[in-house]
């Protein structure tokens, strides 16, 4: 049985805008699937649908054999709970610490009352330190969110998504403001997160180099349609030209 | 497994969108014609041709002429809007792109603004005249003369009055801020979208805080000075009253500016809102919600000193009782002081303000 299952998406905007035309796919466990296309061909509104930080106008989701299409209320926040997401802007409270942002990856799991009064037990502390370690940051606790460089930021965001413990990661052009270098190194901790913990990863991603390197299989989009499926290394001349316009030069990043 | 396949089809929905919203803005720009040929006919009618060209002082007034420039102006707007031509064919972007279009609006917009500025020219009886006639000029050099020679015997009275008046503007600020903080979560419309009874509530604390808004504290002194009877008590209540509907708008409106990145990563761990609110809308608002409630402190001991004119107690009943002795000696004195005290709040609550950021 897939881990993730979706059957002819529709998203149109309320302003018109019509993202997701019948797009199909599945996904097994503990796979690394890069969705890449060009900005605008709906890559982002694909993977907040499964998240479900959209709404789908029509079509279905599937996750761990549920249908999760319209869920909502305490049902949808468990959902979450089991999908992780990073962003490309980070998305950190950035005038906390470092540790409570990543604590705030747990919030789904701790009481209202409780998480408002900020009284985590030792527990969640001591997990929040272990997911510091895990993407190599653990003396930077106690700064400033905003205090850390762009990779370091996206490490934290990283941690905070460990918290939940999820079966599926969901990342959203992680590295697209960061620099080549620290692109690269970031990408490894999603591969270390996929490789030793199984999770599976889903990840928009813009530079074919780093597609060839971590996916184990991509999907592209154009104009809200899947128009390729298949293995990284496939991906020719010909495809890169009908994915990203016939304009369109590969470069190179390491 | 049940799976409900989709019936929508995604293309129509589009498509029904767009005609829908089509139909409703020339519907909107019909309305909104018919009141542009209505007002200039009015305008044209009664301060153009009855008042400017007749030289008339009553000007003759009946609903039944009104009633047949409405029905006329409908006919018009509704004629002059589905030929998309109009000037609120363009406001809505529903317009014809011709050359018609292009004059309708300049020629039609150039002509609103001008009748407009010659009705505001009659309604307001501008008269160079009247600013220079002797008795004037004559009154006007004793006013200012005894204001720039102050009575200091009454300085004490005068001191603790506006004493007063500092700390009326200091606890109705202080009060506020716990009432104004629940309002503007309540009235901010990026956390209020998510179903029916948000926005019921969102509309409804809206439209009673406009209204509350909309009433200057000058009138709400005069309505609680009424109700709990005329001094610094009526005052605070007035203040206290404006300060929450004017800050829960400013508050509401942080909220509605930050940014939503994090709000987005809270909501996708699954935290629900409360949490959302507290980890991701908070820590971003806490600044300018101070700012805004010191800048506010600064306000309400200015509004303090008008709301005494009116039974609301403080530096304001004392002028208002020398001026009714036409003591202007002792009027310029008061003056002198709320200018110096305005003045040094104005300066504190700005270093304040800086000092945050």
């Amino acid at each position: 049985m897939s881990l993730l299952k979706i059957e002819d998406l529709h998203k149109i905007y309320p302003n018109g805008t019509h993202a997701l035309k019948g797009v199909s796919l599945s996904v097994e466990e503990g796979e690394f699937l890069v969705i890449i296309g060009l900005s605008g061909s709906g890559k982002s509104t694909l993977l907040r649908s499964i998240n479900r930080l959209i709404e789908p106008t029509s079509g279905t989701i599937e996750f761990m054999g549920k249908n999760i299409t319209h869920v909502h209320g305490r049902e949808l926040r468990e959902l979450k709970t089991k999908i992780g997401m990073v962003f490309q802007q980070f998305n950190l409270i950035k005038r906390r610490s470092v540790l409570a942002n990543v604590i705030t990856g747990k919030l789904g799991s701790l009481g209202t009352l409780q998480s408002i009064l900020e009284r985590f037990p030792d527990s969640v502390i001591e997990e929040a330190k272990k997911n510091l370690e895990i993407v190599g940051i653990p003396e930077k606790a106690d700064l400033r969110a905003d205090s850390l460089s762009g990779g370091q930021q996206q490490r934290v965001a990283i941690a905070r998504s460990l918290m939940q413990n999820p079966k599926l990661l969901l990342a959203d052009e992680p590295v697209a403001s960061l620099d080549p270098a620290t692109s690269n190194s970031v990408m490894q901790y999603f591969e270390k997160v996929n490789k030793e913990f199984g999770t599976t990863v889903i990840c928009n991603l813009h530079f074919l180099s780093l597609v060839r390197r971590y996916a184990t299989r991509v999907i592209a989009l154009k104009q809200g349609e899947v128009i390729y499926e298949g293995q990284p290394e496939e991906i020719d001349e010909a495809w890169f030209k009908k994915i990203y316009g016939e304009e369109a030069e590969e470069v190179e990043i390491r | 497994m049940s799976k409900h396949k989709s019936i929508v089809d995604p293309h129509k929905i589009i498509k029904d969108r767009k005609d829908r919203e089509e139909k409703v803005n020339l519907v909107k720009a019909a309305l909104l014609d018919a009141f542009f040929v209505f007002y200039s006919i009015v305008v044209v009618q009664r301060a153009v041709y009855y008042k400017f060209w007749l030289e008339l002082r009553e000007l003759p007034f009946s609903w039944s002429e009104i009633g047949a420039f409405a029905i006329l102006s409908l006919a018009a707007g509704a004629l002059w809007a589905s030929s998309r031509t109009s000037i609120s064919a363009r406001l809505f972007s529903i317009h014809k792109d011709n050359r018609i279009t292009k004059y309708s609006v300049e020629i039609f917009g150039w002509f609103l603004f001008n009748i407009t500025f010659i009705a505001g020219w009659m309604i307001t009886r501008v008269s160079l005249v009247d600013l220079f006639t002797k008795e004037g000029i004559e009154g006007a050099n004793r006013i200012f003369g005894s204001l720039l020679s102050p009575e200091l015997g009454i300085f004490d009275e005068a001191l603790f009055a506006i004493i007063e008046t500092v700390y009326i503007a200091l606890v109705a600020t202080i009060v506020s801020i716990p009432l104004t903080l629940a309002l503007s979560f309540l009235t901010a419309r990026n956390l209020m979208k998510d179903n029916k009874v948000q926005a019921v509530v969102y509309y409804f604390f809206r439209v009673i805080l406009n209204f509350i808004r909309s009433i200057e504290p000058l009138i709400w002194a005069i309505v609680f000075s009424v109700w709990v009877g005329i001094g610094p008590y009526a005052g605070m209540i007035a203040l206290l009253v404006h300060t929450i509907a004017s800050n829960a708008k400013l508050y509401s409106e942080a909220i509605e500016s930050i940014e939503e990145g994090p709000v987005e990563a809270i909501t996708a761990t699954g935290a629900n809102k409360f949490q959302v609110i507290w980890y991701a809308v908070v820590p971003q608002i806490v600044l300018p919600f101070l700012s805004f409630t010191i800048y506010r402190w600064d306000i309400n001991v200015r509004m303090a000193t008008i709301i005494g004119l009116v039974g609301g107690g403080g530096i304001g009943t004392m002028l208002m009782q020398y001026q009714g002795l036409a003591k202007w000696n002792e009027v310029g004195l008061i003056v002198i002081m709320i200018a110096v005290v305005v003045w040094i709040m104005d300066y504190v609550s700005a270093k304040i303000r800086e000092a945050i950021y």
